[in-house]
């Protein structure tokens, strides 16, 4: 899994010039409406407008699968638990469990519907510098302590990898093997304490080499955003299309995959 | 453990996210300024911890430790657990946009959960302490959060009943790991940094001048006082 997604923000594409706060709130509608979705063939609609999105972003197809098959592999329960599990009537019978085709039909919905977003999630944030994305969000109201602490997690996530690595490295170098045992888990939860303990340590480094540069609660950006025409054009076409999927959804001229209480 | 887009119904996503939004506002007002740096570069820890995979037999989990965090930061886990999903959501595209809120409340309840029944421990004279209360404090967070994901689950639609027992069963075996593994580095802890635990009472009490300070009250004056 790629930790650092915004590996390919460079590229020039009409997804990367866009202006980061006008691209994260339009998409951010955008997928949105398609949670809200509840027929097939819209779902069918907006999983290919997420793909194209992600086209013309310009990401190579391998960045985006290695992620986009973990998430895949999570949702392939649902096509055995639902089509077995729906309440109702039941078209025919495996192994004494009835089956749906409602059920299926949910599952595939749920199945289009969480691949769609992902895909528009790489949009979103695979297409601009991690903190250009964050100071965007500040710009959308975001409160800025969490813009802050986000921009810093993200920051030393990469350092604590490296440090994991090295004493798994350390460990296995003094022949531990992971097992399901007691001993396992002991030596697990002492891993995590170490790395906790060496957190702390830092934590106060960090602090404090802050405090010496005049910190004082605010952080400074040379990020300057500006946004033209173009920017609102591409925004005002994607925001109709998602206003135009949610009125053909709901409008009643395809049919729903479940009743829920919707 | 999360859940994905593109399952939930509106109002419960609605709701996940006010639930969060509310929580979230009263915990981040209890930070103090260095506590931002601070509580960051521990969360990044615990995001890396979860990457950790634990074999069960043929097949493996990986950690969640969102036990831990309660334990570690105590009430500061809410906004702790907040980033690490909003980071996994951005980075892995795990969960996703529509159900951070939902994900913070289920994974973030159960750290405040969690730091909750590690506070119990005050009560308490035995042997071991911090790894029965590590370990009940582990479990606690998985089950906390194993309940809210049910209860959203079954609260989208009946259909998705069978669903919901079908993941609180498969969130046993998650639990034991975490008990273990979050008991441990309890008893870790307090061995090696005392203060680096939620809510320990100080080491050297000040002598309270008349004999009215009893124990309960020392226990709520130190969950007050935010650790080291």
């Amino acid at each position: 899994m790629p930790l650092d997604i915004d590996r390919f923000a460079k590229r020039a594409s009409a997804l990367q010039r866009w202006d980061p706060r006008v691209k994260l709130f339009t998409l951010g509608i955008f997928v949105f409406s398609v949670a809200l979705l509840k027929t097939l063939p819209i779902a069918c609609v907006a999983f290919c407008l997420a793909v194209g999105i992600l086209r013309l972003s310009n990401l190579p197809y391998d960045f985006v699968a290695s992620s986009v098959k973990w998430v895949i592999f999570f949702l392939l329960p649902f096509f055995f638990i639902m089509p077995l599990s729906y309440p109702g009537e039941a078209a025919f019978y495996v192994i004494g469990l009835p089956f749906a085709w409602e059920g299926l039909q949910l599952a595939t919905l749920i199945f289009i519907k969480a691949v769609a977003i992902i895909l528009t999630t790489f949009s979103m944030f695979g297409t601009a510098r991690f903190d250009v994305s964050m100071i965007a969000l500040q710009h959308l109201k975001c409160p800025k302590i969490l813009v802050q602490m986000l921009l810093f997690t993200y920051r030393y996530t990469f350092v604590f990898l490296e440090e994991m690595r090295r004493m798994q490295i350390a460990m296995r170098a003094r022949g531990f093997v992971m097992k399901t045992d007691m001993k396992t888990m002991q030596t697990m939860g002492n891993f995590v304490g170490t790395l906790l303990v060496r957190s702390f340590e830092r934590s106060e480094r960090v602090y404090k080499a802050m405090l010496s540069k005049g910190y004082q609660g605010e952080l400074h950006t040379m990020v300057k955003f500006s946004s033209e025409r173009r920017d609102y054009i591409k925004s005002i076409l994607i925001l109709s299309t998602s206003v135009m999927i949610l009125a053909l959804d709901f409008s009643g001229l395809f049919l729903p995959a479940k009743q829920s209480w919707f | 453990m999360h859940i994905s887009d593109g399952i939930l119904s509106a109002p419960v996503l609605i709701a996940g996210f006010i639930g969060t939004a509310a929580v979230a506002a009263y915990t981040l007002r209890q930070l103090d300024l260095d506590d931002i740096p601070k509580v960051s570069v521990i969360t990044s820890v615990f995001f890396v911890a979860s990457l950790i995979h634990i074999p069960i037999g043929p097949s493996s989990v990986h950690l969640i430790l969102g036990g831990l965090v309660g334990v570690v930061l105590g009430i500061r886990a809410f906004p702790a657990i907040m980033l690490g999903i909003i980071l996994q959501t951005i980075l892995f595209g795990h969960g996703g946009v529509t159900v951070i809120g939902v994900n913070t409340m289920m994974l973030g309840g159960g750290g405040l959960m969690a730091y909750a029944v590690w506070q119990l421990r005050h009560h308490f004279n035995i042997n071991k302490k911090e790894m029965i209360f590590g370990g009940l404090a582990g479990a606690m967070g998985i089950f906390s959060a194993g309940i809210v994901l049910a209860l959203s689950l079954v609260t989208t639609g009946e259909e998705f009943i069978a669903t919901a027992w079908y993941t609180l069963i498969a969130h046993i075996p998650v639990m034991i790991i975490e008990a273990l593994v979050v008991g441990s580095c309890a008893a870790f802890l307090a061995r090696v940094k005392p203060d680096a635990l939620a809510g320990q009472l100080p080491l050297v009490t000040p002598i309270p001048a008349p004999a009215t300070t009893t124990t309960t009250e020392a226990t709520k004056a130190s969950n007050e006082d935010s650790p080291k």
